[in-house]
């Protein structure tokens, strides 16, 4: 009898998947990463999914020592919280009564058990160092999968910027586009660089709807960036690298991908007519597209129509823009490593200083009812620290931070104003842990 | 300590400090990145057993070359220039299909087949029975390998293309441009790598040069990498430079050239381990930057480290040495061009005498014990599996990968008495400010592909 297995898409957990049968990593491979993110994580890090582990420590301890008295120790030296490193304690001393152990002091005790919390890098693993009389010491452990910790968020001063957990995977995210919701988000796409997949929040959890694999002949360049732009005749359009892809509204989806030179759509229309209108006075913004690089990670800087008397501008990352009174302020993170304004009459650089020294190459525009309507999100980058952003609006020509900066569990890989105008996405890589997650960043007015 | 030895370092942070005054954190194309190492290789060949195993060489041979399976930044096994595998286990035998990725171009133009790479493991691994078909590469175990993923992650079964006259050829994000064996290896970007073309424009490997000349060659800029001996990482001012540290995974050991023969022997070993004063030899010798550890493998890697006691037991090492009638002399050797390695040759010396242990540190290849400094991969079975073959051991055992199965095979190996773990030391790096992304994985392999460098070495974008 032979039996056949395959590999996992990715073994998330490397040393508890060995323990398991052979058999076992077949139906590992049927699990779906979402599954894994948001059921077996929320799952692990709650005090019920403890129990096991304990109890199987617990009948390990008492193998060797039998039942009887012990002088317990409990030591955590794992990345567990305090608070949680009490509730295992307390679990497995729970599980030890419960098949026979008393506690009692050293020097009532036939035997000690030193339990230690430890971890490697993908599990927990609990050590018991048992000593009975003047016999070696024996070793039993268990070992259980690590979780990842919760971050708050925090919020300040004239506008509050807030960001919106969306959803997190191992493979890089390029975009997220939120095609439905009702107070929260309910239906979203995700891009990677192989797939776009719907997820619909059914109860408590997205569930997959449909994955659609992005065609593309040529390797993808590093740093690959993508983007998602809702349709108005169709449900999305997505700009890549070389390549563009429609997405039918029409069941099943389809998504025709096809080698383009297209250039992406950096303030779109499409969706929300009132964008293209300045708040109050202000003036309209034009529709701009502008050409990528396909082997790159930037754009040309030739762009789809004239900014005043600039037929291009200089090879960006990304923009952002304010409209004024009578003319369009617009911000290219260039890929020189500076910030240019142009106003349509003269190109000029954002006066280094303390708050641009720490600007990083992504920028986006958001559109809203606060302050002067019109706000630049901005990430913050210092050395290997995580990135932040932060909201700035431009009274004149320097920048104002009108928000607290909101931390970021790692680096910007991706930040793009929504096709409504009124949000952003932000894409972070997480530094430590690996794997991708993406925000939706809106502002609200603090008064 | 004084940090007089890195003046230049101090005098050229003003130039850095201006560099950082430009708003850059999408990768930039471009440059040539400059590296000294301390190894001196003579060979690019990842299968040529002659050559030492070392990080540097690891490290190299990733550049140019690729493995079927790999493992990503997390450690866990992932795709290569396999894109997909089939496990089949039939009796006492199992099989391995490695399906491979398509379009995948060596860099001398020649499409990745499974021949070549069938042909390519062959010549690695002669015991094994590879064979390939259409689009897939198959490879049998009898007895059973169920970690053959984790095996044919390590770069020795890189998959490489010899010419007839004897030239490598590879498909990693770099190919050889120029290469003097020992002395120099230039490697440009592939432009048309399958997993995107590199941001660096080149690398310039110098090698053969000691710590001192890699760090004048960093403090004048001639350099943009260098590796740092981890003992010595704390004098290094990081106003201007940056230092990458992996997690501590070198293995520093004494390691007997014979097994243990006789109760007497093993008496004597025991001893000797029991009085090595690991903790003062890390704060004094290494400076702190060591891990004591009497694990093979470091807490990190297995979670269960702790539980191989570090404490010295002079009594119980007494106890036994005079439960033996006489104590040979032990030459214990150690690399000579390690000045750290010769020190603690020196120091365990003294510890023995403690014990009434004589143990005779030497430079010279013939010798009863050594110290030897064994890099480590980050997978704990390849791991155990690289300090079995280093001191001339069978490979371990180990059923299910489990904490416990780790746990027991670690204990088997320690139970030859074969070697004594002191130390786990990280791999400590240190570049100029113009490097950015991220230079190394907690592995202390390179990243290379995905750093790059800053406008004001790049110059413009390459073409």
């Amino acid at each position: 009898m032979r039996s056949s297995v395959y590999n996992l898409p990715i073994l998330s957990m490397k040393m508890a998947n060995r323990a398991l049968p052979v058999a076992l990593h077949a139906f590992a491979a049927l699990c779906t990463l979402s599954s894994f993110l948001f059921s077996v994580e929320a799952a692990a890090s709650t005090p019920a999914s403890w129990s096991e582990p304990e109890q199987q420590l617990a009948r390990k301890i008492v193998a060797i020592t039998g039942p009887g008295a012990v002088a317990l120790t409990v030591d955590n030296r794992s990345s567990l919280s305090r608070q949680q490193s009490d509730i295992v304690g307390n679990g497995l001393r729970s599980a030890l009564e419960a098949i026979g152990l008393r506690f009692v002091g050293a020097d009532q005790a036939a035997a000690t058990v030193a339990i230690t919390l430890s971890e490697n890098q993908t599990s927990y693993v609990w050590v018991a160092q048992i000593r009975q009389g003047t016999n070696e010491r024996t070793v039993v452990m268990v070992s259980t999968p690590r979780t990842e910790g919760v971050s708050a968020p925090r919020d300040s001063l004239p506008l509050t910027l807030r960001k919106t957990s969306l959803w997190k995977q191992s493979e890089r995210i390029l975009d997220v586009a939120v095609i439905e919701e009702n107070v929260i988000p309910t239906h979203i796409a995700v891009l990677d660089g192989e797939h776009i997949t719907l997820y619909r929040w059914r109860g408590d959890k997205w569930e997959s709807e449909q994955s659609l694999a992005v065609a593309h002949a040529r390797p993808w360049p590093r740093d690959l960036r993508g983007r998602l732009v809702l349709a108005k005749d169709h449900l999305l359009d997505v700009y890549l690298p070389g390549v563009m892809c429609r997405m039918s509204t029409g069941a099943p989806l389809s998504l025709n991908c096809s080698v383009s030179d297209d250039p992406w759509p950096l303030v779109s229309h499409s969706i929300a007519p009132d964008f293209s209108h300045g708040s109050s006075g202000a003036a309209s913004v034009p529709q701009l597209d502008a050409f990528f690089a396909p082997a790159r990670n930037f754009f040309t800087g030739v762009v789809s129509r004239r900014i005043g008397q600039f037929g291009a501008v200089p090879k960006f990352y990304s923009l952002a823009f304010i409209p004024r009174d009578k003319y369009v302020l617009w911000l290219f993170a260039a890929v020189d490593g500076q910030i240019h304004m142009i106003d349509g009459i003269s190109d000029f650089a954002l006066k280094p200083g303390s708050e641009k020294a720490k600007w990083g190459s992504d920028l986006a525009s958001v559109h809203t009812s606060c302050g002067a309507a019109w706000q630049v999100l901005v990430v913050n980058a210092e050395g290997d620290e995580d990135d932040s952003v932060r909201a700035y609006e431009f009274p004149d020509r320097d920048p104002v931070a009108v928000s607290a900066t909101v931390d970021l569990p790692g680096e910007v890989t991706a930040l793009w104003t929504e096709t409504k105008g009124d949000g952003a996405i932000v894409v972070v890589r997480n530094r430590e842990m690996g794997g991708y997650e993406a925000f939706r960043l809106s502002v609200a007015c603090s008064q | 300590m004084k940090h007089s030895g890195f003046p230049l370092l101090a005098a050229s942070s003003l130039l850095l400090l201006t560099m950082g005054a430009h708003a850059e954190t999408r990768p930039q194309y471009g440059g040539t990145l400059q590296i000294s190492v301390r190894e001196a290789p003579t060979t690019l060949d990842p299968a040529d057993t002659a050559q030492q195993d070392t990080l540097a060489s690891r490290n190299i041979t990733k550049l140019i070359f690729e493995t079927l399976v790999t493992t990503d930044d997390n450690d866990r096994i992932s795709y290569g220039l396999a894109t997909w595998w089939m496990f089949e286990a039939g009796g006492r035998s199992q099989s391995f299909q490695f399906r491979l990725r398509k379009n995948v171009i060596f860099h001398d133009g020649t499409t990745l087949s499974p021949a070549i790479a069938a042909a390519s493991l062959r010549a690695a691994n002669p015991s094994w029975k590879i064979t390939s078909n259409t689009d897939s590469v198959i490879v049998e175990c009898d007895p059973p390998c169920p970690y053959l993923p984790e095996e044919l992650a390590l770069p020795r079964n890189a998959i490489v293309k010899k010419s007839s006259d004897g030239k490598l050829s590879g498909t990693g994000p770099f190919h050889i441009n120029e290469w003097h064996p020992g002395k120099k290896l230039l490697l440009g970007a592939e432009e048309n790598y399958w997993g995107g073309s590199p941001f660096l424009h080149e690398i310039d490997i110098e090698f053969g040069k000691t710590f001192r000349e890699q760090l004048v060659s960093l403090e004048l800029g001639k350099s943009d990498l260098i590796q740092i001996p981890a003992e010595q990482s704390h004098r290094i001012s990081t106003a201007n430079v940056k230092l990458w540290r992996s997690a501590p995974l070198e293995l520093i050991a004494l390691v007997f050239g014979h097994d243990a023969q006789s109760a007497a022997d093993k008496s004597l070993r025991e001893a000797l381990a029991l009085c090595v004063d690991r903790a003062s030899i890390g704060s004094v010798i290494l400076q702190g930057s060591a891990q004591p550890d009497a694990s093979v493998l470091p807490n990190w890697m297995t979670g269960y480290g702790f539980a191989f006691s570090t404490e010295t037991d002079l009594a119980r090492a007494r106890q036994l040495r005079q439960e033996v009638r006489t104590a040979p002399l032990w030459a214990v050797s150690y690399d000579s061009a390690d000045p750290i390695a010769g020190l603690l040759a020196e120091r365990i010396a003294l510890n023995a005498r403690d014990a009434v242990l004589q143990l005779q540190p030497t430079k010279t290849a013939a010798s009863d014990l050594h110290v030897a400094k064994i890099p480590l991969p980050s997978d704990p079975i390849m791991a155990l599996a690289t300090v079995a073959t280093a001191t001339g051991l069978p490979a371990p055992q180990i059923n299910s990968g489990s904490a416990e199965d780790l746990y027991s095979a670690e204990r088997e190996l320690l139970a030859t008495q074969k070697l004594i773990p002191l130390f786990h030391l990280p791999v400590v790096y240190a570049t100029t400010k113009a490097v950015h992304g991220g230079l190394t994985r907690q592995d202390g392999m390179w990243n290379l592909a995905d750093i790059w460098l800053s406008r004001q070495k790049t110059g413009s974008d390459r073409p």
